[in-house]
């Protein structure tokens, strides 16, 4: 089932297209990676989609509905810019904006508490916002995002500001939320964090559609015919191998256009040199991402 | 509905938990219940002792009697005016500071009335510091004095005690002093605390749009309803909060003059005009709404609530312009340019709060200036939401005054 579509989505400012004819589906139950470079025109994308503005072109259907209150209310949204009442104890920040999604006062403590659990904010409840740590703060957020439980989860650079253990709690939660069989779009620049996260990818660039599909399938397509070796021994003279290239710890072995990476790891365990790490070689999606703006731009 | 109601309380609830609020609620009352303990406890003795505070205790006068009518003075003046036998005595005693002032009353007062007057220092030679007021009863009773009874002498000294009558249409209006300044006191006290809320409600509105968008939260809200939603609730919740509070300080009011009433005696009974009550408070409704929008608006072209502040100053300034001119309302309640003011939407609410305890305004303009206010309330509910819109996601940046065009032309 479709959680998330849209269909010639365009958006303009002051003449500057944002979002150009955009179109994708996000399949409930799934993390789909929203990703670019920065001014992309991912939050005008976001946005669009949660009605915050109103496209020029084009269509949105959100859980089987236009944007509007009844689709806003089924929907979790973690903004960039990120901020809560200041002057409020937390409950009641928590409290007030789990209701305006429609929550039920009287359910919204019990749930709330076992989110701070979660995120390590277990008896800052009572606590005012602003007596809260920046990180605390950002994970506070995230729970606002989540108390009324939605069905979508959109998370806008959820990891920016985030140590790295906070990193690993949230990263833990989205990983949760798919189990549970909610959508998680998770919009990011930092490409290379959530790549291992996500089931499929939109990447865009100055508002259009880039990259588009499994991701898995994405990174075959752009995979060097290569492995990547971590050993001790010499590699020179394998069959098969065009040439070698030094990776930081690892070292890339370019395969002839008929060698398999098989042939490789035979030559290996034949000439009992001690293997670490061997893998199929393919690129990191900033690596694909580059290689694809380029071949456009060319 | 749900929603806007849901904003509502979540203002009304923290803005009134707001420090703020509670000292302006309470001060005013609290003003009165001091004012109401100096006048029962000190009485007319209260007035005398700030006016010493004030004014200090007088200097006898001095005067040299050229026409010989003023000596000896009458036993009742003999301790506050001094005769000397000639001018130089007079001006010594003047430098000598022991008298305040020097009358010269010449040969010829009856038939001229001239008296000169010296006073020490360098000032105008109009600037005498002894008042007329304290002059007359002296010559007056000096003139009188044996020729007419003492109760005539007296209506001489003061011949008039005005008591202002207005006649209404269908017959005589009331003759009691009480109602009569009531009746002027309560509307024009609904012009002062229209102001008063709309620099208390509709700055806790301007304060927390502009809080909401400094502190981002905004975007978070506009996720979870429209930007009319959010207004109307903010509106809603912050005006019942600046209803409740002028409610409780009509409600103080009214205990306080009640126990002046019956308690202390200091007033009559006190009869009001239950339409102008009831259009007092209709104006005031409507002038909260009309500023609430204006200022939430202002609030969300600020990119920080300081600059909103700095925007929103152009409304409130003109509230003030009814306050300004209020010289043209005591003089002229139905002049034109008070007429004027009356039906523009901006400044109507107060103008016409002020009138109504005034004069007798006529039936077609209170209609006239009701219309006008609803219409301009309509245009500014158009135009305040369109540009709340726009302003609410403009982070670091005010939108110029093209782009505020743009967003109003767009549908």
């Amino acid at each position: 089932m479709i959680a998330v579509e849209t269909s010639n989505l365009t958006k303009r400012f002051d003449g500057l297209v944002a979002v150009d004819h955009l179109d994708m589906e996000v399949q409930q139950g799934e993390i789909f990676g929203l990703l670019g470079p920065n001014g992309a025109g991912k939050t005008t994308t976001i946005r669009l989609l949660l009605d915050i503005i109103k496209p020029d072109e084009g269509v949105i259907r959100l859980l089987g509905h236009s944007p509007g209150p009844e689709a806003q209310e089924r929907v979790g949204y973690l903004p960039e810019e990120r901020g809560l009442y200041r002057n409020l104890k937390l409950m009641d920040c928590l409290t007030y904006l789990a209701v305006l999604k429609g929550m039920d006062r009287k359910l919204v403590r019990k749930r709330a508490e076992m989110l701070l659990e979660r995120l390590g904010l277990g008896g800052e409840g009572g606590s005012k916002v602003k007596a809260l740590s920046r990180g605390m703060q950002q994970k506070a957020q995230l729970v606002a995002t989540l108390v009324h439980d939605p069905e979508v989860v959109i998370l806008d650079e959820p990891f920016q500001g985030l140590d790295p253990i906070s990193t690993e709690q949230v990263k833990e939660l989205i990983r949760d939320l798919r189990e549970r069989g909610k959508t998680v779009v998770l919009s990011t620049h930092m490409m290379n964090q959530v790549e291992r996260m996500c089931d499929r990818i939109l990447l865009i660039d100055e508002g259009r559609r880039v990259l588009y599909g499994p991701l898995e399938e994405i990174k075959a397509r752009y995979a060097e015919h290569a492995v990547l070796v971590r050993c001790s021994g010499a590699l020179e003279g394998l069959i098969g191998a065009r040439r070698i290239e030094q990776r930081e710890r690892e070292r890339l072995i370019i395969l002839e256009d008929d060698a398999l990476p098989q042939d490789i790891l035979r030559q290996l365990v034949e000439r009992e040199i001690a293997v670490e790490r061997f893998e199929v070689a393919t690129p990191p999606l900033e690596e694909i991402f580059i290689q694809v703006v380029e071949e456009k731009d060319a | 509905m749900r929603k806007i109601l849901e904003v509502a309380r979540h203002e009304f609830i923290v803005s009134l938990k707001r420090p703020s609020f509670i000292i302006a609620t309470l001060a005013l009352p609290l003003l009165g219940i001091v004012g109401l303990i100096v006048s029962a406890y000190f009485g007319g003795q209260a007035g005398e002792f700030l006016e010493q505070q004030f004014v200090g205790t007088p200097k006898a006068v001095g005067y040299v009697d050229q026409v010989g009518l003023f000596t000896p003075p009458l036993p009742e003046y003999a301790d506050l005016f001094i005769p000397y036998p000639n001018e130089e005595a007079g001006r010594e005693a003047l430098f000598a500071e022991e008298i305040e002032a020097l009358l010269l009353i010449p040969g010829d007062y009856l038939d001229t009335g001239r008296v000169i007057g010296y006073s020490k220092g360098r000032g105008l030679p109009t600037a005498i510091s002894v008042s007329e007021e304290r002059i007359r009863p002296f010559l007056v009773d000096h003139l009188l004095a044996g020729q007419v009874d003492e109760g005539l002498r007296a209506r001489v000294r003061a011949p008039m005690n005005l008591l202002p009558v207005s006649l209404a249409p269908q017959g005589e209006g009331s003759e009691d002093i009480a109602s009569f300044v009531a009746n002027i006191a309560i509307p024009y006290a609904f012009s002062i605390l229209l102001v008063m809320a709309i620099f208390t409600s509709s700055g806790f509105l301007l304060q927390g749009v502009s809080e909401e968008k400094e502190s981002r939260v905004i975007e978070i809200l506009l996720s979870s309803l429209t930007p009319i939603e959010l207004l109307a609730g903010k509106i809603l919740g912050l005006g019942a909060l600046g209803l409740a509070q002028i409610l409780f300080w009509l409600g103080c009011g009214w205990a306080l003059i009640g126990i002046a009433v019956t308690g202390l005696a200091l007033f009559g009974a006190i009869t009001l005009d239950v339409a102008t009550i009831v259009l007092a408070l209709v104006y005031f409704l409507l002038g909260y709404l009309l500023f609430a929008t204006l200022m939430a608006s202002a609030g969300s072209l600020g990119t920080s609530a300081r600059e909103g502040q700095q925007i929103a100053g152009i409304f409130s300034g003109l509230t003030a312009i009814p306050f300004m001119v209020s010289s043209f309302i005591w003089t002229n309640p139905n002049s034109l340019l008070v007429q004027i003011l009356s039906y523009v939407p901006l400044t109507s609410p107060v103008m016409m709060l002020q009138r109504l305890g005034m004069t007798e305004v006529p039936l077609y303009q209170i209609a006239l200036s009701l219309i006008l206010l609803i219409l301009g309330i309509g245009g500014a509910l158009w135009a305040g939401a369109k540009v709340f819109r726009m302003g609410l996601l403009m982070y670091g940046k005010r939108p110029s005054v093209a782009e505020i065009w743009r967003a109003l032309r767009q549908a």
